[in-house]
């Protein structure tokens, strides 16, 4: 049925930090299976979008819905407390900009922390999970071995598999590239590629245009804080309906050709 | 209770007298423990191995001795060798030596940390000895060290409490002196206490205008 | 000095050690609390927190023992010498301890926390599983230099009749008219406990570092 086919629905979102307005009645669905880029110059306030998703920032006006149910406010119509949330957050997978591995567990224990301990799954069932998803992000020989260890690259696929081995219903994915070293870009975008192509719901905020459009089902434009346009990346990239999605892919198109992450 | 801070009250004089003394010995004893640490410090950095050597053994042996003890020891222990302090000589005495050996060692970590090239930059320029010193490479050290140099007064100021045992009149001794004579526990030390208190806030203080300076030009 | 004052010196230790090692135990925990009070912005107890803490760490523990013994027998609360000694020594501890707990959790990195909301892990969990385990490592140099602070104050226990090292000394002291020998029995049992543990300190710094240096 439609209606169960939306995973993700935000309406009238905003979000201000004391003067500045860095989200303005920002409206938009997520189906299941969608991969949807969000684009937009710096400040645009993308990021933040994302974090008021799963309510590490917490949004000024506006509802969003996971699933048909409001995430941040109880049926009371009060605010969520630290568990109501906790409960919620279980099933939206985050990954990270610089990644935020635990150190002091190693990369399999990174991976089975939360199931364990947060959904109580059994142990024996998770680290077999844990196992086929480090298998999945080509990192199996490493699931001993502490986060310092390893590269930006490898660290971000571990930051990946972490999410997935919460079975969220949505991905969220901040900026997963910008702290990587172009050659270790590739390996992190090759594994969310696969993801997207598996029917995997996305929200991916990132400065990679190749990313955007190869793998998104729709592309969310945003500058200063509102939705500028939105679209199947085809459309966005070789025809932008707006004059500001304009500007901004006449300066990234110069960069993606010589392969260099955007300001 | 009222009452009590009334006897407190009546008594200022002593509180307040206590309060001076213990600002004046604690104020002393760290200027005199920093110029004794300023001394020590070249000792502790020193290449040559007997100096080297001599100022680490006093300085980890004071880091490692109660201050309590140390005071007793040089009241009671130095006339055995024919020293006879009275305990205001002794509580000095006591803190400075002391205290130089922290000093030295606060001096050595803030020298250590600090970059070379102004001081380099300073010699270029014609600068050497005491001038190189007192323009080039004290201030910036002050500065720096400023903080760990305040927090080690409030350690003065505390530790020259501990010599109310050698009945040296400072603001515990006058705070016990005024409890034992009108059974007023409660009022006299919390006053005590919060005579402490605001010494040390103005320490604080202290170190926060130097932090201060210290950020702005940086 | 005779057989047995050395032995008097050697029980006053066995009290000096006990004591310490109570004030740690007990101060150490009660320090992590006030320092998470403060940490989580608990209205109103976190501000007193504050104000305590910076006034324990003004306070001369001699005064606060003084205060505690004198002051708690006036409202009616009986307190012999030992437990006034073991309650000044714990508040005196518990609010240093608090300052080097709390700057552990201030430079706790960020994105850590947020990841561990974001898989869904309630506040017990975040901070039971993924705060603590890393803070204890951080904080440790500084606690241990607050352990060997604590065991180089407890001569102040002696202020209101405590046993311990150095009342033992100075009572050997006055009654043999040769205070320096005693004295000196003191200090050969003070500072290698507080050597000890200063090496211990430097020991954890060097091993953290090199192992930073490694990652």
């Amino acid at each position: 049925m439609g209606e169960n086919r939306k995973v993700l629905d935000v309406a009238g979102v905003s979000k201000r930090f004391g003067d500045l307005e860095v989200l303005s009645d920002i409206s938009f669905q997520v189906e299941k299976g969608e991969t949807i880029c969000v684009l937009g110059p710096s400040g645009s306030g993308k990021s933040t979008l994302l974090r008021c998703i799963n309510w590490l920032e917490r949004p000024d006006a506006g509802q969003i819905y996971l699933n048909g149910v409001q995430i941040g406010v109880s049926g009371g119509g009060l605010v969520m407390n630290d568990r109501e949330l906790s409960q919620i957050r279980t099933h939206i997978g985050m990954v990270f900009q610089h990644f935020a591995l635990w150190p002091h567990l190693t990369v399999l224990q990174n991976l089975m922390e939360a199931p364990v301990h947060v959904q109580k799954r059994p142990k024996a069932e998770v680290r077999d999970e844990a196992l086929a998803l480090l298998a999945k992000v080509g990192l199996g020989d490493k699931r001993d071995a502490f986060p310092a260890k390893l590269s930006g690259g490898q660290k971000q696929r571990v930051g990946i598999a972490r999410a997935l081995a919460m079975r969220p219903d949505l991905l969220l994915f901040d900026e997963p590239t910008s702290a990587l070293d172009p050659e270790l870009v590739g390996e992190v975008l090759v594994v969310m590629r696969d993801l997207a192509r598996e029917g995997m719901t996305m929200l991916v905020v990132t400065h990679e245009m190749g990313f955007a459009r190869e793998a998104a089902t729709r592309v969310l434009f945003l500058d200063r804080g509102r939705v500028v346009e939105t679209g199947p990346p085809e459309r966005f990239f070789s025809n932008p309906e707006t004059e500001r999605a304009r500007q901004f892919l006449a300066r990234y198109a110069g960069d993606t050709a010589n392969g260099r992450r955007g300001a | 209770m009222i009452h009590d801070f009334g006897i407190v009250w009546s008594e200022r004089d002593l509180l307040l007298s206590g309060l001076g003394n213990t600002t004046i010995l604690s104020a002393l004893s760290a200027a005199a423990a920093l110029l004794l640490g300023f001394a020590l410090t070249p000792a502790l950095m020193s290449k040559q191995r007997l100096p080297a050597s001599i100022a680490r053994g006093f300085v980890d042996g004071m880091r490692c001795v109660p201050f309590l003890l140390f005071a007793y020891i040089v009241y009671y222990g130095l006339p055995s060798f024919g020293i006879r302090l009275d305990n205001w000589t002794s509580g000095l005495v006591a803190l400075t030596i002391y205290n130089a050996a922290y000093m030295a060692e606060i001096l050595r970590g803030a020298w250590a940390a600090q970059p070379r090239e102004p001081i380099e930059a300073g010699v270029a320029f014609g600068f050497s000895n005491i001038g190189l010193f007192r323009h080039i490479v004290l201030p910036p050290l002050l500065l720096a060290a400023g903080p760990v140099i305040g927090n080690q007064m409030i350690q003065i100021v505390k530790d020259s409490a501990f010599l109310t045992i050698i009945a040296l009149p400072e603001l515990t001794h006058a705070a016990s002196s005024i409890q034992s004579r009108h059974y007023v526990p409660f009022a006299a030390f919390i006053t005590a206490v919060f005579l402490y208190w605001g010494l040390c806030l103005v320490i604080e203080a202290g170190v926060g205008s130097i932090e201060r300076l210290a950020a702005a030009r940086r | 000095m005779s057989g047995s004052d050395v032995l008097a010196i050697l029980q006053g230790a066995v009290v000096t050690v006990t004591l310490s090692l109570a004030g740690i135990l007990i101060g150490l925990p009660i320090g992590l609390a006030l320092a998470v009070l403060r940490w989580a912005d608990v209205p109103v107890i976190a501000r007193a927190v504050a104000v305590y803490v910076s006034m324990l760490r003004a306070t001369p523990l001699v005064t606060l023992l003084l205060l505690l013994f004198f002051a708690l027998p006036n409202i009616g609360i009986e307190i012999d010498p030992i437990s006034a000694a073991i309650l000044a020594l714990v508040m005196n501890t518990a609010a240093f301890n608090c300052e080097v707990w709390r700057a552990g959790l201030m430079n706790f990195p960020k994105d850590q926390y947020e990841a561990a909301q974001s898989v869904g892990m309630n506040a017990g969990l975040r901070f039971r599983r993924i705060v603590l385990p890393q803070i204890v490592r951080g904080c440790l140099p500084g606690l241990v230099n607050e352990m060997s602070l604590l065991i180089k104050v407890t001569p102040v226990l002696a202020v209101v009749g405590v046993v311990d090292i150095t009342r033992a000394a100075v009572r050997i002291g006055a009654e043999t008219y040769d205070p320096l020998p005693p004295f000196l029995v003191a200090v050969a049992l003070y500072a290698p406990i507080v050597f000890a543990l200063v090496s211990l300190q430097r020991w954890i710094e060097r091993r953290q570092s090199k192992a930073e240096a490694a990652a």
